[in-house]
């Protein structure tokens, strides 16, 4: 981590964003990707990269041994002090607009939460250290509130549209990859109240049972909110149930169901995560805060 | 007989530790949102990252230094 700190400008970033953006933004991430091998930009490019600011491509990456990974960084520093590239003056890229809808910012007057999430058992004993390491993982994302659900949660009521996109959007087992999310119709049971600033609920998801991948996750729901001068100042929730089943991109979880828990906690937008949009959001905001 | 009573009363016993295991009482509330909530910094949170690209680009310029981009589906610092 001190020769990332020290030698370099590390930037992290959501590719699914930038290889589709016809902006300023969109066009550098091209210019260093397209010299990789994973050069079409209609599928993913996810790996690390290491550029220079005129936008050469040095090193391409997608390999998560972190000691070849730190080798590969050693070789490209050096081939980077050793060129050309270390010597001369770059201009910085003109910004213009960035497109929207790659861009998007939380409700004005709403809420952001942070939310993790954690397996909590149900693994076969790890065969390594990245495999322990994966299966203690906590996943991790945002979750927005508009306006109108911050005023309704700070009258005490727990808002049927917020319940809603917390149930689809991050009940969702993202501790080893991009997870599935939940359709409408796979909302079998959802309901919360708060009572005197204590928050209750139960729910349950699940895909059809004959579905090639089956999901189900169920259990109940507990917090805390605080509120002062009609401001939400404390939202704290957890998540507790059993998770069955896997998606694409998250595979090797535990076999048959397993205990699965979701916090979530009112951000206060001192960690630079707090800034990433939901995961749900992507490409469609809308639809993230008014789901069909 | 014997063996599938042994039996049906292991499972019922696997059930009711499984439904103690899962009931989200005030305790197992805090303890859990204080175990997810409140963990302690993972090691690649100490990177000091950067979210805008073009941002970063004018800084590695200024500096003479390479960039380095973690490239993910799903935002890397908050989709992990």
């Amino acid at each position: 981590m001190e020769l990332l700190r020290a030698h370099f400008v590390p930037v992290a970033l959501d590719q699914a964003y930038e290889r589709r953006e016809q902006d300023a933004w969109g066009e550098f991430y091209r210019a260093f990707a397209k010299q990789g091998p994973r050069a079409d930009m209609q599928a993913t490019t996810q790996g690390f990269y290491v550029a220079t600011a005129a936008g050469e491509l040095l090193l391409y990456n997608n390999n998560r041994n972190p000691e070849k990974l730190l080798r590969l960084l050693r070789e490209a520093r050096e081939r980077f002090a050793s060129s050309e590239a270390s010597r001369v003056e770059v201009a910085p890229r003109p910004r213009g607009e960035r497109e929207a809808r790659y861009a998007p910012r939380p409700p004005e007057g709403g809420l952001v939460l942070r939310v993790r999430s954690q397996v909590l058992g149900g693994y076969p004993e790890p065969t390594d250290e990245v495999q322990r390491a994966m299966q203690r993982s906590l996943g991790r994302d945002n979750l927005w509130l508009t306006r109108d659900e911050h005023a309704e949660l700070a009258r005490g009521a727990f808002p049927a549209s917020a319940l809603e996109r917390l149930a689809r959007f991050h009940f969702v087992d993202n501790t080893r990859g991009e997870p599935p999310m939940w359709a409408k119709q796979e909302v079998r049971t959802l309901h919360a109240r708060i009572v005197n600033g204590v928050i209750e609920g139960r729910f349950e998801l699940a895909t059809e049972k004959d579905a090639g991948e089956a999901r189900r996750y169920h259990g109940e729901l507990r917090g805390r909110v605080e509120v002062r001068d009609g401001v939400v100042t404390r939202c704290d929730l957890v998540a507790l149930g059993g998770f069955r089943g896997e998606g694409r991109y998250t595979q090797h979880a535990p076999p048959g169901e397993f205990p699965f828990a979701v916090a979530f906690e009112l951000a206060d937008g001192q960690a630079l995560a707090d800034a990433i949009p939901p995961q749900g959001s992507r490409g469609w905001v809308d639809g993230y805060l008014r789901p069909r | 007989m014997r063996a599938f009573v042994g039996a049906l009363l292991l499972s019922c016993d696997v059930a009711a530790q499984i439904a103690r295991e899962l009931a989200l009482d005030d305790a197992r509330f805090s303890a859990l949102h204080a175990q997810l909530c409140a963990a302690p910094p993972e090691t690649w949170e100490s990177v000091p990252w950067r979210i805008d690209l073009l941002a970063a680009q004018q800084e590695a310029a200024a500096a003479k230094k390479p960039l380095f981009v973690w490239a993910m589906d799903g935002h890397p610092l908050a989709c992990t």
